[in-house]
């Protein structure tokens, strides 16, 4: 074993060790009547509870739902934006003339459209990716227009002398660059989606984990929404690790992103 | 063909310019250049830093317009980028997200060459530069000196009858650029190509040229001079700073220069 593997499973062992003494004064607390199980839960009741959901299956119909309309924001948001970024970086003009709107609608609070998209597109699963795109849309968009934009010059000349056409341009040199900004903005952007989208659960739907928080809070079921939040955890991790590996795959050409065992030649 | 491998059997000059200006807004970077450079020879063009060298391998290239005078490229008016040319830019213009393979067949690609034989052109290349087994390496993962190899590779895979290069190694230590200017050298010999190279160093520019242009300080750079370099070829360029003719030559060059290099710190300072 080498330093830094070594370093790295130290360090694992502290976080799990921490996670078990929070548990344990937690559970300790709850059982001693210290906390009350009313308000406060305890972690053997959640992991329980949580148990009963993976055995009814509720669980997975649940979280499947909530992870498809997370996925469906991230793409259909992640196009938009890389759409607009294009054209928006292409065009200066038209850069000019939309830069207050853009301003306005990424300072409004997404959680205000609710609501309205609730009343456009109903109780399912597309008022919940509608309010997920207007997250991820902007994200996008912003690391698409910086990408496009700020490609090294000599790049772009580079290309040109080497004889590429207008389209080569984009498809060779402009493209990549952007995408280079989206995949470094991907976890905030897969994040962000997940959290519009149970939002958009929580405040009103019938399926998903936000609906799952929900109901459990209508009925002061405390250990149900702990459950909500441990599920959710958990799915956020394991998205993460996903989209962490992804992004290495993908930018595996950047320096900070190679893997061990590539070493730099002096 | 637009790119011929052998040596061009145009007698007309490869480069004419004729009072040439280039103007940014109010500013005069350079004003009224009139040189020509005959085909398959070494020039290089010299002067203070700030003087417009790099502005003018710009419009040679057509990545800049002119705003006065004509560019001739083989005895035609040059419009838009010049498409005879390779330029080898001073910074690191190598796209990162492709590999050293990819880098140097970047040319062929964009000509919709993708075969095997372009492939297997792009492979010679990479051990013709001297980096067998870097391939599938990223620029990120070179040192200096190999990225400047994969942008030499670059330029030339593509046969362009005209080499442009933009103080290339200056970012190199003396002994690995004396390393690749031979390499050059080694690769012009007898390819019939014409190379314009720009540059600050006045030794560098006599040991690999057959002309030297001296540009005056700038703002509004003009030609100063134009010097024969009559050592012979091929050069033994870790010997040639003891020849004496290289000295006679480096002294009288250098006389000129002189007075420009002078002129452009007074203007800075």
């Amino acid at each position: 074993m080498n330093e830094p593997v070594k370093q790295r499973s130290a360090l694992i062992v502290w976080q799990l060790a921490l996670a078990s003494a929070l548990l344990f004064a937690w559970e300790w607390g709850a059982a001693s009547r210290r906390l009350d199980p009313f308000f406060f839960s305890r972690p053997s009741e959640i992991v329980l509870r949580v148990g009963q959901w993976v055995g009814t299956g509720i669980l997975w119909m649940h979280l499947s739902i909530t992870f498809t309309e997370a996925i469906l924001s991230f793409l259909i948001g992640a196009f938009l934006g890389v759409l607009f970024g294009f054209a928006l970086a292409g065009v200066p003009i038209l850069a000019a003339l939309l830069d207050p709107y853009i301003r306005i609608a990424n300072a409004l609070p997404r959680v205000v459209l609710a609501p309205i998209f609730l009343l456009w597109f109903g109780l399912g699963i597309w008022s919940k990716v509608a309010l997920g795109v207007t997250v991820v849309f902007f994200i996008v968009f912003f690391n698409t227009y910086r990408g496009v934009r700020e490609v090294d010059g000599a790049m772009i000349d580079n290309a040109r002398m080497l004889g590429a056409s207008h389209a080569q341009l984009v498809r060779h040199v402009l493209v990549p660059s952007a995408l280079t900004w989206i995949f470094s903005s991907l976890h905030i952007s897969i994040g962000m989606a997940i959290i519009a989208v149970v939002v958009g659960e929580y405040l009103g739907a019938s399926r998903g984990i936000g609906y799952l928080i929900g109901q459990a809070e209508g009925t002061f079921d405390t250990t149900g929404v702990f459950a909500g939040m441990a599920v959710l955890a958990a799915g956020v991790l394991v998205v993460g690790g996903l989209v962490g590996r992804l992004e290495r795959q993908l930018l595996r050409w950047k320096p900070e992103h190679a893997g061990v065992g590539v070493e730099r030649l002096g | 063909m637009r790119y011929s491998m052998v040596p061009s059997s145009d007698t007309r000059p490869a480069l004419r310019l004729q009072d040439v200006v280039k103007r940014f807004g109010t500013y005069v970077a350079i004003e009224a250049i009139t040189l020509d450079v005959p085909a398959g020879t070494f020039v290089s063009v010299v002067g203070p830093s700030g003087c417009g060298k790099s502005t003018l391998l710009h419009v040679i290239a057509g990545l800049l317009a002119p705003s006065g005078g004509r560019v001739e490229v083989f005895g035609k008016p040059l419009t838009g980028i010049n498409r005879r040319a390779s330029y080898m830019f001073q910074q690191d213009a190598l796209l990162p997200w492709k590999t050293v393979l990819d880098n140097i067949r970047l040319g062929l690609t964009l000509r919709g060459q993708n075969g095997r034989d372009a492939m297997e052109n792009a492979r010679n290349w990479v051990e013709r530069v001297g980096l067998k087994g870097f391939g599938d390496h990223y620029p990120y993962q070179l040192s200096g000196g190999m990225r400047k190899r994969v942008a030499m590779a670059q330029c030339w895979i593509v046969q362009p009858e005209l080499i442009l290069m933009d103080e290339p190694f200056g970012a190199l230590d003396v002994h690995k650029r004396l390393r690749i200017e031979s390499e050059i050298l080694g690769l012009w010999t007898g390819s019939g190509k014409t190379v314009v190279f720009v540059t600050h160093d006045l030794e560098e520019a006599i040991s690999l040229s057959d002309d030297v242009f001296v540009l005056s300080a700038g703002p509004g750079a003009r030609l100063v001079g134009r010097y024969a370099i009559d050592l012979a070829r091929p050069r033994q360029l870790m010997d040639i700073k003891a020849d004496s003719r290289f000295h006679e030559l480096y002294r009288n060059i250098w006389r000129d220069l002189r007075q420009e290099v002078l002129k452009s710190y007074e203007r800075t300072s």
